[in-house]
């Protein structure tokens, strides 16, 4: 495991607000490999995308992240922001949620490319506008050329997801973290944009971890998954395997939440009662104990730990589901 | 609101804190040092120029003996010195205070009652009425106020009372302008929609509803506006539009005090220092409240 | 003022829940803005008209304070001891004896065509007047204001570098203590350092440009200052707020961030650029407030600006002269206001392109 892309071990945010810590991500461990897709999924406040931000540097001042998270050797927590900058879009590089709002309204978007091209690589003006408009092709906006001096306004949603990927494109980094990339889009574009990502990762032989909280596109897209509940991992596993054998109640329950065909029609569609649990107060034992529809004493006294129960497969529950659940 | 973190943390920070935890965390939050300092120097200054006059006894403001005059500070009797015609200027100071603070209430009272209401019943009724009146203050405000305080105070002749008269024409329209850009926006809210809707009274909604919303803005920005005023009253008396000559404000004094600024410039220091003191005070208030009540 | 940007405490509800905003230009929902979601032409157009209203409104408010005050001019004029026999003449002489609606609509009618009229102290033309007297305020109020930004923008971006560092915290302080501080004060301190004890700037006159330009430039520069510090300290701390607030909410901050692009360049190149437009919308608003603060400022350091005439003219009542000036002045905010606008709708390329329809 020590050769891993990213490597992370036991990485822990908290937040300091108004005096009081308030934990958002509890000792998370996984890793990234060239070439494969790792999916994390999770509902919202589960604490992924705090994780991958704390990786990439980009949490606000009151983050305070602690843990270990190696990439490509080189320990990344705790870097001066100076030497973190180098690694930022030139090695990891990250897409986000919403397209409309993560490109900046007044600057050309041929010039927000090439900014990420000229932060890193020593290319004068007209090189870094060449190289952005091959960048632009690559991820196939029609006619980049004329393109290049538009503002983002002018493009659709699916267009500006493009372009963002373009930008952590720039300088062809090895770790690539698509942060709900898709989910603001329509399911023809998520398709197209899903399809784009995944040819330029076999292009370009990245590691890619993709944010969803979406089981669906991680069954679809992904090799490895990391399922994610209150700040923690609760199920980790390969992708085949975790879908052919749930263990894990809250997954199943976010599994047998995805609309599907094969249901009758009308039938209601299953829900995971409650909500997800605030992290700054969360219940002794199991985080998911009191949505558990197989909760017993003895998780909500005790958490139960994350082991490998099986070979490649870890979960952390007291009574996990049996194998033949549908899934 | 972008949340810097889509799906992470920002229900925490508003999270449930035991009510008698937060009612004491409010207590310990008034009495913190950004509120307490400038509270206590207003408080400082305002008590010393209503109160020390009455219990420890100030030479008069007015008809010194030119034998004492221009005295340096700390002279006996004259802890800060006298004026070129023998007056002491510690007197002047704060009868002169009594001014700015008089003024700077009596302005900022006027334009928060009389704005604060124009601009509510506006934005609430619509129409018309907001139409009118919108037009109203854009001249005013195209219209170089200080000109209209330079001549009204002109006109009528310097004294406390045609000042605040005059600057009352800054007040009005300013505090009109934040309670209907603080209406409007409720505008759309459902608390406002659904008292419509339960057929409340007009007036009740302005009174139960619009009041405490739009409150919190026109007083820490009555707090701020508190600050020009007195500034502005110090610019009428400067120009000698204000309190007439021999009764003492802090902007004549400044004015007088122009004359000898390089002979005897703590004539000029002197009231320049409390009238800073007590805008920065005002501001820094202001500025602290605004920040605890979240108040744009 | 200037907003604290920070998290909103979780005080009373209502407050605690900020409106959205659209991207950009964070917190300066200025009047304008909604108008400018139409092509630019069509908003000078309407700007230009609603304008109309306005600039006529503030001259027929001036002659209604004009005229309520007591006195006359041919009382300021002859003085106490006029006779009522000297008095009247000057007054028929004048047109004063006529009603206030036929001197307003005979005034009015005049400068509709260009015509300001003669003083009625003096005799002289208006416009001789204000073209002695405006180039030296106009000269004042740019130096003024640009003084006022060239401060602004640098310590404004410095401070927003590191929230609740070194820089930012005595820039906070600083700008507060320059906020609080009346011109006039500012001027007097600033003519006992630089004119009485350092001797390196004049304390009063005016040297034209034509004569010397570095005369010109060291007889203005306190003068400037005055006006322009306390309104940099403003611009400073607004700045400063929509600064924090943008690098810490916006979300292409934190793209540009993930590029891998410099801190420094990140305020610079994304925060500030987009500040810069909110903050134009500020910089037209307060062209009234530096206004009115030059006609205070101009008699300190005797300079021949028409504030003095200002003065003068109200304490003579000479209601011409006044509303020429007040014209002036309301024509300048006026005019001010639609550029930022017009700026505003060529600078902003959401508004340059229109909207793109769905």
């Amino acid at each position: 495991m020590s050769t891993s892309l990213l490597d992370v071990r036991d990485l822990a945010v908290r937040f300091r607000q108004a005096g009081r810590d308030v934990p958002a991500v509890n000792g998370v461990s996984f890793t990234a490999e060239p070439g494969r897709t790792l999916a994390i999924v999770g509902e919202s406040g589960s604490g992924k995308t705090v994780s991958c931000r704390a990786v990439m540097g980009l949490l606000p001042p009151s983050a305070v992240v602690t843990g270990s998270a190696r990439f490509a050797g080189t320990e990344l927590l705790g870097l001066s922001e100076n030497d973190l900058r180098r690694h930022r879009g030139a090695d990891l590089a990250m897409v986000f949620q919403d397209p409309a709002r993560s490109l900046n309204p007044t600057m050309r978007v041929g010039t927000q490319v090439s900014e990420a091209i000229r932060s890193h690589l020593p290319l004068d003006r007209s090189a870094a506008r060449e190289r952005a408009i091959e960048l632009m092709a690559m991820v196939r906006i029609p006619l980049p050329r004329r393109r290049y001096a538009d503002y983002p306004h002018q493009f659709s949603g699916g267009m500006r997801q493009r372009l963002m990927i373009a930008i952590a494109l720039a300088c062809h980094p090895k770790l690539l973290i698509a942060d709900e990339a898709t989910t603001s889009l329509d399911v023809t574009t998520q398709a197209q944009i899903m399809d784009l990502l995944l040819d330029l990762q076999a292009q370009l032989g990245m590691a890619l971890i993709l944010i969803s909280h979406d089981l669906g596109l991680a069954a679809s897209y992904t090799d490895d998954v990391i399922v994610m509940y209150a700040g923690g991992i609760v199920e980790q596993a390969a992708t085949r395997r975790l879908f052919s054998a749930v263990r894990m109640p809250y997954t199943k329950a976010l599994l047998d939440a995805v609309p599907r065909l094969e249901r009758p029609p009308h039938s209601p569609l299953p829900v995971i009662g409650g909500r997800p649990p605030d992290t700054g107060a969360l219940p002794p034992g199991c985080p998911f104990a009191p949505r558990c529809p197989s909760a017993a004493d003895r998780c909500r006294q005790q958490a139960p730990p994350l082991l490998e129960h099986e070979p490649g497969h870890r979960w952390a529950c007291w009574f996990p589901c049996e194998n033949g659940d549908p899934g | 609101m972008a949340a810097p973190l889509p799906d992470t943390l920002l229900a925490p920070g508003v999270a449930v804190p035991a009510p008698a935890g937060a009612a004491a965390r409010r207590r310990r939050r008034a009495l913190a040092p950004d509120i307490l300092i400038p509270a206590a120097i207003l408080a400082l200054i305002a008590g010393g120029c209503f109160l020390w006059p009455l219990v420890y006894p100030v030479p008069a403001p007015v008809g010194g003996s030119i034998l004492s005059a221009g005295l340096p500070p700390f002279s006996p009797g004259h802890i800060l010195g006298t004026d070129p015609v023998g007056n002491d200027i510690l007197s002047r100071i704060l009868y002169g205070g009594r001014v700015s603070i008089e003024v700077g209430l009596a302005v900022t009272l006027i334009g928060l009652v009389i704005g604060g209401v124009m601009g509510s019943v506006a934005a609430y009724s619509g129409g018309i009425v907001d139409t009118v009146l919108m037009r109203v203050l854009d001249v005013l405000i195209a219209f170089p106020a200080l000109v209209l305080a330079v001549a009204i105070a002109e006109g009528l002749g310097p004294s406390e009372l045609h000042v605040i008269w005059a600057l009352s024409f800054f007040s009005v329209p300013a505090f009109a302008r934040i309670a209907r850009a603080g209406t409007l926006r409720l505008h759309g809210q459902t608390f406002m929609l659904a008292a419509r809707l339960s057929g409340t009274k007009a007036w009740r909604i302005l009174l139960r509803h619009v009041t405490p919303n739009v409150l919190p803005q026109l007083i820490t920005f009555g707090l701020l506006g508190m600050g020009v005023i007195i500034i502005l009253e110090g610019a009428l008396s400067f120009l000698g539009l204000g309190i007439p000559d021999p009764a003492p404000s802090w902007g004549n004094m400044i004015a007088l005090g122009q004359g000898t600024l390089s002979a005897q410039p703590v004539l000029v220091l002197i009231p320049s220092l409390f009238l800073l003191a007590t805008v920065l005070s005002l501001n820094l208030l202001g500025d602290a409240l605004r920040k605890r009540w979240g108040v744009r | 003022m200037a907003a604290e940007a920070g998290p909103a405490p979780a005080g009373p509800p209502a407050q605690g829940v900020p409106g959205d905003h659209s991207p950009g230009t964070a917190q300066w929902g200025s009047a304008g803005r909604a108008v400018l979601t139409s092509p630019a032409l069509r908003v000078t157009g309407k700007r230009l008209l609603s304008a109309v209203p306005v600039l006529w409104g503030v001259t027929f408010l001036t002659f209604v304070v004009m005229n309520v005050l007591p006195g006359d001019t041919a009382q300021e004029l002859l003085g106490a001891n006029a006779t009522p026999a000297e008095l009247q003449t000057l007054r028929l002489k004048l047109h004063l004896n006529e009603p206030f609606w036929v001197r307003y609509w005979h005034w009015l009618s005049g400068a509709a065509q260009g015509h300001l009229g003669d003083s009625l102290v003096s005799g002289q033309p208006v416009t001789s007047i204000l073209g002695q007297r405006l180039p030296v305020t106009f000269e004042l109020m740019i130096y003024t204001f640009c003084l006022s930004v060239l401060i602004a923008v640098p310590v404004a971006a410095a401070a927003a570098y590191r929230p609740g560092g070194l820089v930012d915290r005595l820039s906070m302080m600083l700008s507060m203590a320059g906020l609080s501080i009346a011109p006039y004060v500012l001027a007097l301190l600033l003519v006992l350092i630089f004119a009485v004890n350092l001797r390196v700037l004049p304390a009063i006159g005016f040297v034209p440009l034509s004569q010397s330009v570095v005369g010109n430039i060291k007889s203005l520069t306190l003068p400037a200052l005055s006006i322009g510090l306390p309104l940099a300290c403003f611009y400073i701390r607004l700045l400063r707020a929509d600064i924090v607030e943008q690098m810490q909410s916006e979300d292409y901050v934190v793209t540009a961030r993930a590029k891998g692009v410099a801190p420094w360049q990140v305020l610079i190149r994304h925060a500030l650029r987009n500040s810069m437009f909110g903050f134009l919308t500020v910089l037209g608003l307060n062209l009234g407030t530096l206004i009115g603060a030059l006609v205070i400022i101009e008699p300190i350091f005797s300079l021949p600006g028409i504030g003095q005439v200002l003065l003068q003219s109200i304490s003579d009542r000479d209601v011409v002269v006044v509303e020429a000036v007040v014209l002036v002045f309301a024509l300048i905010v006026v005019l001010a206001n639609l550029l930022t606008d017009l700026l505003y709708a060529v600078l902003d390329p959401r508004i340059r392109y229109g909207r793109p329809s769905a």
